[in-house]
C-alpha cells in the first residue's frame, strides 16, 4: 500500500485498526463474562486475552504514533478501494444473508435459484439464458447433493415438496 | 508397522480408485484456476466428505490436495499467473520457457517433479513415521501447551507479512476458540446469548468463512481472473513434445530428489507451506548451480526446483497433524475437521489406535501420485482454458454454495449466518495482512490449548509455572522466544545497514 503512495500523501491506515479493535472488544467481553466464574475457566480466557490486549495496545499505538506524525490517516482506503466494486461487494454480503433469511420460506432449491440470479446480476451479468441456466443448473446441484444424496435438513419449500410427491 | 500391514494397505488403496480419481481430476481443475485452493473446494465438498466412510474421505482429500499441489503450476507456465502461492516461484523459469516456444517441455518438466517430488517425500515420511510418532509420546500436557503456542507463532513469524499483525491474528482466533462452556463445569463464556455456541464455535463455518467468502469478496475486483493478453495465450496452449519434456525431466532426477527434501522439511514446520518451500528450493537451486546467471531465462532446473519442492511440501504439511494433532496448514485443518468430525482422535496415540488411518494416510498419497502420472499428462492440453472462466459467475457460486455448505456439519441455519460474519472478518484479515490461516489455526487449537493449559494447571494446583517444569518444554519456550526475535533482530540489522 505504502509503495504505491505519492510523495506528500498519507497512507490510510485506519484499516489495519478493525481486526485489533475487534479483538480488543472480544477480549473485554470474554474478561466480563467470566468475572464470576471459578479460576478453572477463567484461566485461559485470562492468559490468551491478556497477551491480545497487549499486542493489540501496541499496534494502536504504533498506528497512533504515525498518524500523530502525520505520516498515515484512519482512512479505510485498503478496504473500501477500488470503489467502482464497492457496491458488489456489499450487495453480495447483503444477498447472502437475504438468502439465508429467505430459506425457511423459499426452501434450499428456490432459494439458491433466486439467490443466484440475483448474485448474477449484481455482478453484471445480462444475457438471459446465462441468468436463467447458470442458477438452474447450480439449484439442480445443490437440491442433488444436499437433499436427495445427504438428505440435509435444509428447510423445504415448494420445489422440495412437489418433487417429493414425484418421486 | 510391517511389510504385510504395508502392502494390505497399498492394496487397499488402489481399490478407493473411485475416490481418487475424482479427487485428482477435482484438483487440477482447482489447482490451475487462480483464487481457488484446496481448502477452498475441500470445504465446498465438506458435506460429501462428511457423509462418506473415513477412508474414502482421506482418499479423496488427499488425492484432491496433492493435484492441486500440481496443477498451480499449470497457468504459472502458460500465463505467467499462478494458480497457488506454491507455484509462484514456477513463473520465474516456466513462463520464459513457454516465451521460447517450450510451454509443453516445461509443463511435462512441471508434472513429473512434482509427481516424482511429491512421491519421494511421501515414501520418506512413511519411513520417518514411527520415529516421529515416539517422539510424540514424550509430549504431555506442559508440553502440549508450548508446542501449540510454537506452531502458532511459527504461522504468525512465517506466513503473516508482519509479526505482530500475525500475533494478534493467532490470539485472535485462539481466543474465538475458547468461546463457548469450559471443560471442567460447563459454564458458558463470551457465547453472545446464543445456545448454538455453547459447544463452541464450529469449525465449519469458520472455515468457509475465513477462506472461500473473504476469498470471494476479493475475487469481486478483478473481472476475469487473466487479463486479456493472458487469456489470447492460454487460448493458444497446445500439445506437444512430451517425451522430449521426460527425457528433459530424467536428466535432472538428482535435481528432483534433493529439492523434494527442501519441500519434506518445510513442510513439516507448521505454517510454512508450498509458496515457502518453492522459493527456498528455487533460491537452493540456484546457489548450488553451476550456471546461476541462467536462472529466470528459462531453463529446466528453474521449474523443477520448486515444483518437486511444493509438492514435497504435502506429506510433510501431514506429519504434525498426524503425529502431535497440531495442523501443518489450512488444507491439513480442513482435513482434521473432517477427522475430527468422524471421531478421529489426532495426535501420538492415533499410530496405535488407529494405524490404517495414521498411515493410510501417507500410503494413500503415494497412491494418489502414482495415478496422477498417468492421469495428468494427457490432460495438460486442455486445462490451461480454465483460467478463461470469468469472476462475474465464480463469486456468486463461491458465496451461496459455500453457505449453504456451512449448514451441513450441524444442520443449523445459525452457522450459514456465522460463516458469513467469519467471511467479513477474513476479508478485512485479507486486505489488511492479518493472516486468515492465523486466525483459523487459532480457532481450531483454542479448546485443544485450553484443554492441554486447564490440566497443566490443576496438576500444579494453578501455578503458571509448571509451564517451564521440564527440559522438553523449555526448550520449546527457547526455540519461541528465538523464533519470535530473529524477525526483529532481521530488521534491526537492516536498519542499522541502511544508516
Amino acid at each position: 500500500m505504502s509503495t504505491s503512495q505519492t510523495p506528500g500523501t498519507k497512507v490510510p491506515l485506519g484499516a489495519d485498526l478493525l481486526i485489533p479493535v475487534l479483538a480488543l472488544a472480544l477480549a473485554v467481553y470474554f474478561f466480563v463474562s467470566i468475572a464470576d466464574l471459578s479460576w478453572e475457566a477463567k484461566a485461559n480466557g485470562m492468559l490468551i486475552g491478556s497477551a491480545l490486549v497487549v499486542l493489540s495496545a501496541v499496534q494502536l499505538v504504533r498506528v497512533g504514533v504515525k498518524v500523530w506524525a502525520g505520516a498515515a490517516s484512519l482512512g479505510l482506503d485498503r478496504l473500501l478501494l477500488p470503489r467502482e466494486v464497492l457496491a458488489k461487494r456489499i450487495g453480495m454480503v447483503a444477498l447472502t444473508a437475504l438468502f439465508i433469511a429467505s430459506m425457511n420460506w423459499l426452501g434450499l432449491t428456490l432459494a439458491v435459484f433466486l439467490a443466484t440470479m440475483a448474485a448474477l446480476a449484481l455482478m453484471g451479468v445480462r444475457r438471459r439464458s446465462q441468468l436463467f441456466w447458470t442458477p438452474f443448473g447450480v439449484s439442480a446441484a445443490a437440491y442433488v447433493m444436499f437433499v436427495a444424496i445427504l438428505d440435509s435438513q435444509f428447510p423445504h419449500g415448494p420445489v422440495e415438496m412437489l418433487l417429493a410427491r414425484l418421486f | 508397522m510391517t511389510w504385510d500391514f504395508l502392502l494390505r494397505e497399498f492394496a487397499s488403496q488402489f481399490g478407493l480408485w473411485y475416490a481418487i480419481v475424482p479427487g485428482i481430476l477435482i484438483g487440477i481443475v482447482v489447482g490451475a484456476l487462480p483464487g481457488f485452493s484446496a481448502q477452498n473446494t475441500l470445504i465446498i465438498l465438506l458435506p460429501l466428505t462428511l457423509a462418506v466412510p473415513v477412508h474414502t474421505a482421506l482418499a479423496f482429500m488427499i488425492a484432491l490436495y496433492c493435484a492441486t499441489h500440481l496443477a498451480g503450476g499449470i497457468p504459472a507456465i502458460l500465463v505467467k499467473i499462478p494458480g497457488t502461492g506454491g507455484a509462484a516461484a514456477t513463473t520465474i523459469d516456466g513462463y520464459p520457457m513457454t516465451q521460447k516456444g517450450q510451454a509443453q517441455h516445461a509443463l511435462v518438466l512441471c508434472f513429473t517433479a512434482s509427481v516424482f517430488g511429491g512421491l519421494i517425500s511421501t515414501v520418506v515420511t512413511l519411513g520417518l513415521l514411527p520415529w516421529l510418532s515416539k517422539v510424540g509420546l514424550y509430549l504431555r500436557s506442559v508440553e502440549m501447551v508450548v508446542v501449540m503456542l510454537f506452531g502458532l507463532t511459527l504461522i504468525a513469524v512465517i506466513a503473516a507479512k508482519d509479526l505482530l499483525k500475525g500475533l494478534i491474528a493467532g490470539l485472535f482466533g485462539l481466543l474465538i476458540g475458547v468461546i463457548g462452556t469450559d471443560h471442567i463445569y460447563n459454564t458458558p463464556r463470551a457465547t453472545f446469548g446464543f445456545l448454538e455456541l455453547y459447544d463452541g464455535v464450529p469449525l465449519v463455518p469458520a472455515l468457509i468463512g475465513l477462506f472461500a467468502i473473504s476469498e470471494a469478496l476479493v475475487m469481486i475486483e478483478s473481472k476475469m481472473i487473466v487479463r486479456k493478453e493472458g487469456r489470447a495465450r492460454a487460448a493458444d496452449a497446445h500439445w506437444a513434445d512430451t517425451v522430449e519434456g521426460l527425457r528433459m525431466a530424467a536428466s535432472k532426477w538428482w535435481h528432483i530428489v534433493w529439492t523434494s527434501f527442501v519441500g519434506l522439511f518445510i513442510g513439516i514446520i507448521p505454517g510454512a507451506g508450498a509458496s515457502i518451500a518453492a522459493f527456498v528450493a528455487y533460491q537452493q537451486s540456484r546457489m548450488w548451480s553451476k550456471h546461476p546467471e541462467l536462472y529466470g531465462t528459462g531453463i529446466p532446473e528453474g521449474v523443477i526446483a520448486p515444483e518437486s519442492a511444493n509438492n514435497g511440501v504435502t506429506s510433510g504439511t501431514l506429519v504434525p497433524m498426524m503425529a502431535l494433532g497440531v495442523p501443518g496448514g489450512s488444507t491439513a485443518a480442513v482435513m482434521m475437521i473432517v477427522l475430527q468430525y468422524q471421531g478421529i482422535v489426532l495426535g501420538p496415540r492415533l499410530f496405535t489406535t488407529n494405524p490404517e488411518i495414521a498411515y493410510g494416510v501417507f500410503i494413500s498419497m503415494a497412491v494418489a501420485y502414482v495415478f496422477m502420472l498417468f492421469t495428468i499428462l494427457p490432460l495438460a492440453r486442455y486445462m490451461s482454458r480454465i483460467v478463461l472462466i470469468e469472476t462475474n459467475y465464480l463469486v456468486p457460486v463461491i458465496m451461496l454454495m459455500t453457505t449453504v455448505a456451512a449448514f451441513a456439519g450441524r444442520q443449523y441455519q445459525f452457522d450459514m449466518a456465522l460463516a458469513l460474519v467469519f467471511g467479513v472478518i477474513g476479508y478485512i484479515a485479507h486486505k489488511t495482512d492479518y493472516h486468515v490461516t492465523a486466525i483459523l489455526i487459532g480457532v481450531i487449537l483454542g479448546p485443544l490449548f485450553e484443554e492441554y493449559l486447564v490440566r497443566s494447571l490443576r496438576i500444579s494446583e494453578g501455578q503458571l509455572s509448571i509451564l517451564f517444569s521440564s527440559t522438553i518444554a523449555n526448550t520449546l519456550w527457547a526455540l519461541l522466544v528465538v523464533s519470535l526475535a530473529l524477525p526483529l533482530v532481521r530488521v534491526w540489522l537492516k536498519r542499522r545497514a541502511e544508516t
